[in-house]
């Protein structure tokens, strides 16, 4: 009862004239950044940060402004998906398996829209799902000390690496070197300069921003440098555009089950959309019993990992604003623009800035609405965006890039950083290092080690504080089963694979 | 397969010469019983352990990378794209935005293969425009470096 009236209150601030505004530029232009190739919602909020800060925005505002951003760029992964095979970001990959398969039996109007309808689905189950556990979580994480976040912490990090799939040692690898590179600079503590090695720039760490538009922004430009060759047009929508009574049946079951997943995804730590959307897509194919045509333009195959990924991207909010632990690396760059702000996600939030967090809750539902009523009549006009060269993008992207590192502190030496770090991200690219575990380690590094210090400074340096209370118990055992989980799959796949080549 | 082996060869010496330094980091009076350099030791420890099994154990790489190959001529684009970002932060304050974000424009459209002309074209429109919209609307104090004398 009392979160509803909170929510009411967040409708409150969400419905300011302000607030309504931004929340629709932030779909479009959220829309429009997820849409084209190569571009996902970690480019698009990083780029905004400046940009919200340059204009001034209240708090809430910006941070609704990030968020609306947030959802748009999962809508507008899915256009070109279904249109061009080509996925504007990770986490619409799954989108394409079926999703262009329907567009090329001309059936992309309906697809389109039964994949927006998805998204709206996804988005609204999770943002019920925020409003009921957020509260909930946010109270009991109140009961946490210095030690019980140190061991949350390790659990984020390891849970990025339990859940990466394929490659659980590169991740730690990138997560580790995130939480290095936050050690750079004067170590608040003792007053001593760390791996500074006399840079002046340095002295007082690596700018967020600078670290967020190297490694999304300059990476992204070098990497569009080797795709400049693709020249693939759009399929043409033709027909009907929205989708029947039939068909939205036929996926009814489908789009609440990967709602739900999605959400639950999206609250773990690190997992996030990308992972959402794959595991809703595998679990719906495997449950498909009849009539299975997965891969070849089933609309339960794109139906899922839609509503999945809406969802989880509503999901990861939940660890964002509950214990400051953010859920995907976009969360982590909302978490980074709060800190702009001077604000200190975590616990305390609720009770200290509940027009924030309501009125953040409040705007995702009302996003969530804009989104749809946005993206079904507007298709054709979002498909003409697809067309937009690279001559033409690229250069905008690095001027404002280079803008925003330089609005910061009016120094080119973080211009040069930047660089630095988009070339160094690039190369980890390359090697298959995921550069949003760098990023979640970054902005858990700080908190990590003060957290660590100051549970150490309670027990005078005994570290058993560490494991003297059932929360941190419960962590180290979440974390004991984050690094067991891919040795066991590891040892699985080993099974399955020893029979079919003996 | 050899290229990340060597990369990650690299990534440890320069764990190396980081624990090098970490080791001189000692507060000169301190109220707390961890100091400055335990946190980074250890994790500079979890990193060279970490990447030393990738080392042994490179693992699969990516389907992404495997159809963009890194050909002679894609590489010396991506060394001429890092010059062109590295000279235009370089004269950002020098010769001020506008002219700088217009060269700039115009090398970045040439390496992504837009024409001669309309390089020039949306160098220009778009040194302006940004210019205008951060500095005059959005209040992001930009250098106007040589055309500051034209009292704009």
């Amino acid at each position: 009862m009392e979160t509803l009236g909170y929510l009411g209150q967040g409708f409150g601030v969400a419905t300011t004239p302000l607030n309504l505004l931004t929340a629709l530029c932030g779909t479009l232009i959220g829309t429009v950044v997820g849409l084209l190739p190569g571009l996902g919602p970690i480019n698009g909020v990083a780029l905004l940060i400046p940009i919200a800060f340059a204009l001034g925005l209240p708090p809430e505002t910006s941070l609704i402004l990030l968020a609306a951003v947030y959802l748009g760029c999962e809508y507008g992964g899915r256009i070109s998906s279904i249109l061009l095979n080509i996925p504007g970001e990770a986490s619409a990959v799954m989108t394409a398996m079926d999703g262009h398969p329907l567009a090329r039996q001309g059936k992309g109007g309906i697809a389109l829209s039964i994949s927006a309808g998805g998204s709206f689905m996804g988005g609204l189950i999770a943002t019920i799902g925020v409003t009921i556990f957020a509260p909930l979580l946010a109270k009991w994480a109140v009961a946490f000390g210095p030690a019980e976040y140190f061991v949350m912490m390790v659990f984020a990090i390891t849970c990025l690496a339990g859940m990466a799939g394929n490659k659980p040692m590169k991740t730690a690898v990138a997560s580790l070197i995130g939480l290095l590179l936050a050690c750079v600079g004067i170590d608040s503590n003792s007053g001593v300069y760390r791996f500074t090695f006399g840079s002046l720039g340095l002295a007082d760490g690596i700018q967020f921003v600078v670290l967020v538009l190297g490694l999304f922004s300059i990476s992204e430009i070098l990497v569009l440098l080797e795709r400049t060759y693709y020249g693939q047009s759009a399929l043409k929508t033709s027909g009907r555009m929205l989708f029947n009574m039939k068909e939205a049946m036929f996926v009814k079951w489908t789009v609440l089950r990967s709602g739900v997943v999605g959400f639950f995804m999206g609250i773990l730590p690190g997992a996030g959309a990308t992972m959402a959307s794959a595991v809703a897509y595998m679990s719906e194919k495997r449950m498909a019993t009849k009539d299975n045509r997965f891969g070849d333009g089933d609309l339960r195959g794109l139906a899922a990992p839609e509503t999945a990924n809406s969802a989880a991207a509503c999901g990861s909010m939940v660890p964002m604003l509950t214990l400051g632990v953010p859920g995907s690396g976009t969360t982590a760059v909302m978490l980074g623009a709060l800190t702009l702000y001077n604000i200190t996600p975590g616990p305390l939030l609720f009770q200290t800035d509940p027009q924030l967090v309501w009125g953040l809750i409040a705007s995702l539902f009302i996003a969530n609405v804009m989104l749809v009523v946005m993206n079904i009549p507007l298709i054709r006009v979002f498909t003409k965006i697809l067309a937009v060269p690279y001559w033409a993008l690229v250069p905008g992207i690095a001027i404002v890039t280079a803008i925003g590192v330089y609005g910061v502190h009016a120094t080119t030496f973080d211009l040069f950083l930047m660089i630095g770090i988009g070339v160094m991200g690039y190369i980890l690219r390359k090697f298959d290092f995921p550069l949003s575990a760098v990023l979640l380690g970054f902005i858990l590094g700080g908190i990590m080690e003060q957290n660590l210090r100051r549970a150490l400074s309670i027990s005078n340096g005994d570290l058993s504080i560490l494991w003297s209370s059932p929360i941190t118990w419960g962590g180290w055992a979440l974390v004991a089963l984050m690094v067991v989980l891919p040795m066991y799959r590891g040892w699985r796949q080993r099974q399955v694979a020893r029979p079919a080549n003996p | 397969m050899i290229y990340q082996r060597l990369f990650l060869t690299a990534l440890l010496i320069v764990y190396a010469v980081l624990a090098y330094a970490a080791t001189t980091y000692e507060a000169a009076f301190s109220y707390e019983p961890v100091g400055p350099r335990a946190f980074p030791l250890l994790l500079l420890a979890l990193l060279a352990v970490s990447t030393v099994y990738l080392i042994i154990r490179p693992g699969q790489m990516a389907e992404e990378n495997a159809d963009t190959p890194l050909t002679g001529h894609v590489l010396g684009r991506l060394v001429l794209c890092v010059l062109a970002l590295s000279l235009f932060a370089f004269f950002f304050e020098k010769l001020g935005f506008v002219v700088a974000a217009f060269l700039f424009a115009i090398a970045m459209c040439r390496l992504y293969n837009g024409g001669w002309v309309t390089s020039v074209i949306t160098g220009a429109v778009m040194s302006l425009a940004f210019y205008v919209l951060f500095d005059r609307l959005l209040d992001v104090p930009l250098p106007l470096g040589v055309l500051s004398g034209l009292g704009v």
